[in-house]
């Protein structure tokens, strides 16, 4: 999906809860703070691997995940989700998020490899925020998996004694 | 010594920490090469090593004592080692041991079976006159009777299993409507992994500090302490931090306690090295809470602040030698803060995040211990601990030690899994753990953020994002890949790519 690049004078990096970082299109290789410029430079070598050097220090980086114009990346051992937009996608997106009504659905998904031990709650089940609704065995620990939200389950798609990988979908939930 | 070769019936970390000091006594050691991690680095450490691929049982080779027994007659090993986990407060497994003519480097079966039935430690500490919270006499026999004497006590209470430790079968109950499921839990917790379903009631005391003192006891009956660890920086009971003293301690009530858990361990006869654990309420009221038959994961905090070699004490014990030192020899200097770097992402709940380890670089220095069984190329594997490092940190008192963990906590640089390192980074910046006011309630109730970054780190990682995003879409010569059909890549192959820009 190569962009027309001329028109093009900046990009927006915006984060999970929203912030907005912008940078100037060409892209410097320097952050700024107050009136100064920092050098910003992405190394990698056989020590330490992919790191990115930022005033006399290291740290290190990684992309988790990469998908169209979606990033995980993971910056000093912390991950970092950032979906990157041009002013014209930034424009289309505002549009289209006005026009977007409630009833969200929530996907509750398993934090963690396990087995699955419980479940607690059944399709058409209303639940409130911090009920357990299954109990997840990982590394010999039983865990409650609870509800983020308030609202009505739709979907259970787990099963008691059987095994997930982490991020199935547990049970879907209808927030309300 | 009658001892010339120990089998190390344990893996990681805690089997290389055993190696080290008997290679520095000029003991040979025996380690087991399993399938599951070939090429551990302890395996790489052992003096004789003991060829175990072929057994592909789902239960690990360290939890089969008949086969450990086997393995060390077959290899001439005159000791076990049992390390902390796995068959380490067995009572069963120790009496083997002697059975078979193997010296067991730890206590008697008869004192790792009364500590590790906690409804007779409970009574045995009674007996002593040691303080202990409400409880219920022994074990419950069902929800009703578990109601009926939380009733008589008073809620909050605490489920714990009578085989327990280490956080599994215990659960908190508030209110009386919660009791039949956590006791169902607990139970069944219990019996997965303790083979004991058995489970009884203490009253829960509110955040309270968690104090533990290490005792050492020789077989001609001199028992000693060297002082306490507080390990109140835990979530779901399992430690992730700990520190040597405790803040929260004068000498007065050090001494007080230290007698006390002395006093518990003289009650089973100990001898080996050990650790007394109490629960410490506001008031500085102490409550009993059990006793750890083995070396703890924790152990070097005191290592650092007393100057002895646990493990060492441990193997001259075991080797029917008097304790070198009485009480009055034992001086603490200085204070250590232990970190536990796990392979956990902090992010998800602390989630186990296994993986192999691709790039690794630890500090070292003066103030600076590492404990590891993990190197470039190591597996941090679902089937076990999450453990990548022990990060041992000292200073001449607390806020010096603090200031040297802060620093050598930047200088670890681990690649390929998510670790616990940026909750450290957030602790040593979190100013109820800088007073030393926390409590075990402190992960779940204090803390709204569990990592640390600095300010530019989140600008920095979108400006990398930013540049990823032009790299695939706006230059021309964008290198292919095809992010529309795969849409997982392995996260650590970044290096490649960064090459080919």
């Amino acid at each position: 999906m190569a962009l027309p690049r001329l028109k093009i004078k900046r990009l927006y990096a915006l984060s999970a809860e929203n912030k907005r970082f912008c940078f100037p299109q060409p892209l410097k290789h320097s952050i700024r703070i107050g009136n100064r410029e920092y050098e910003v430079k992405l190394k990698a070598d056989e020590k330490f691997g992919t790191y990115i050097l930022w005033k006399n220090r290291k740290y290190p980086v990684e992309i988790i995940r990469s998908r169209q114009n979606k990033y995980e990346i993971l910056f000093n051992d912390i991950s970092y989700n950032f979906t990157v937009e041009t002013p014209f996608s930034m424009q289309r997106m505002k549009v289209l998020s006005s026009g977007r009504g409630k009833n969200e659905q929530e996907f509750l998904k398993a934090p963690m490899p396990g087995k699955i031990i419980d479940v607690l709650v059944r399709e058409g089940s209303t639940v409130v925020r911090g009920e357990p609704l299954v109990i997840l065995e990982a590394m010999k620990m039983q865990n409650e998996i609870q509800s983020p939200v308030n609202g009505k389950v739709v979907k259970v798609a787990a099963k008691a004694n059987t095994n997930v990988m982490k991020d199935d979908i547990l049970v879907e939930i209808k927030v309300e | 010594m009658k001892i010339k070769r120990i089998l190390i019936a344990n893996r990681g970390e805690i089997a290389v920490r055993v190696m080290r000091t008997a290679r520095k006594m000029k003991i040979e050691t025996v380690g087991i090469r399993t399938a599951v991690e070939p090429n551990a680095m302890y395996v790489s450490l052992a003096d004789v090593v003991y060829d175990n691929t072929e057994d592909t049982s789902e239960i690990p080779v360290y939890l089969n004592v008949e086969k450990l027994i086997r393995i060390a007659v077959e290899t001439k090993a005159d000791a076990i080692h049992p390390g902390y986990g796995f068959l380490a407060e067995n009572a069963y497994f120790a009496q083997k041991c002697i059975d078979s003519k193997i010296i067991y480097i730890g206590p008697s079966p008869d004192a790792i079976y009364k500590m590790g039935n906690k409804t007779i430690a409970r009574r045995i500490a009674l007996a002593a006159k040691i303080p202990m919270a409400m409880g219920s006499e022994g074990n419950i026999g069902n929800e009703e009777e578990a109601v009926a004497i939380a009733e008589k006590i008073g809620y909050p209470v605490i489920i714990k299993a009578a085989s327990g430790g280490g956080g599994r079968g215990m659960r908190i109950v508030r209110k009386p409507g919660e009791m039949e499921k956590m006791f169902i839990i607990a139970s069944k917790e219990a019996e997965k992994a303790f083979n004991d379903p058995s489970v009884f009631i203490e009253k829960y005391i509110e955040n309270p500090k968690h104090i533990e003192f290490q005792i050492l006891g020789d077989t001609k009956g001199n028992i000693i302490h060297l002082g306490e660890r507080e390990c109140s920086i835990q979530r779901k009971h399992q430690k992730l931090l700990e520190e040597a003293p405790s803040s929260a301690l004068d000498n007065r009530l050090r001494d007080t306690m230290g007698k006390l858990a002395v006093q518990i361990a003289k009650a089973v006869n100990y001898y080996s090295a050990g650790t007394v654990e109490f629960l410490l309420d506001s008031e500085k009221n102490f409550y009993f809470m059990e006793m750890n038959t083995r070396i703890q994961v924790e152990h070097p905090v005191t290592e650092v602040v007393t100057g002895l070699d646990l493990i060492e004490e441990q193997i001259r014990i075991a080797n029917g030698e008097t304790l070198k030192y009485k009480q009055d020899d034992i001086k603490l200097k200085g204070w250590a803060i232990e970190c536990r770097i796990n392979a956990e992402d902090v992010q998800a709940g602390f989630a186990p995040d296994p993986g192999k380890i691709e790039k690794l670089s630890l500090p070292a220095g003066p103030n600076v211990r590492v404990d590891t069984g993990i190197q470039v190329g190591s597996s941090v594997i679902a089937n076990y601990d999450s453990m990548i490092a022990k990060l041992i940190v000292s200073g001449k008192n607390r806020k010096e030690a603090i200031k040297n963990c802060k620093i050598a906590l930047d200088k670890v640089w681990i690649k390929g899994t998510k670790t616990t390192l940026p909750f450290f980074r957030m602790l040593v910046r979190n100013p109820k753990f800088l007073d030393g006011s926390f409590t075990t309630a402190f992960i779940e109730k204090d803390l709204e953020k569990f990592y640390f970054n600095s300010e530019y780190e989140e600008t920095l990682a979108a400006w990398l994002a930013t540049k990823l995003f032009i790299e695939e879409n706006l230059m021309d010569d964008s290198i292919n890949v095809d992010f529309e059909n795969s849409k997982e890549m392995n996260p650590w192959l970044l290096n490649k790519r960064i090459n080919q820009f």
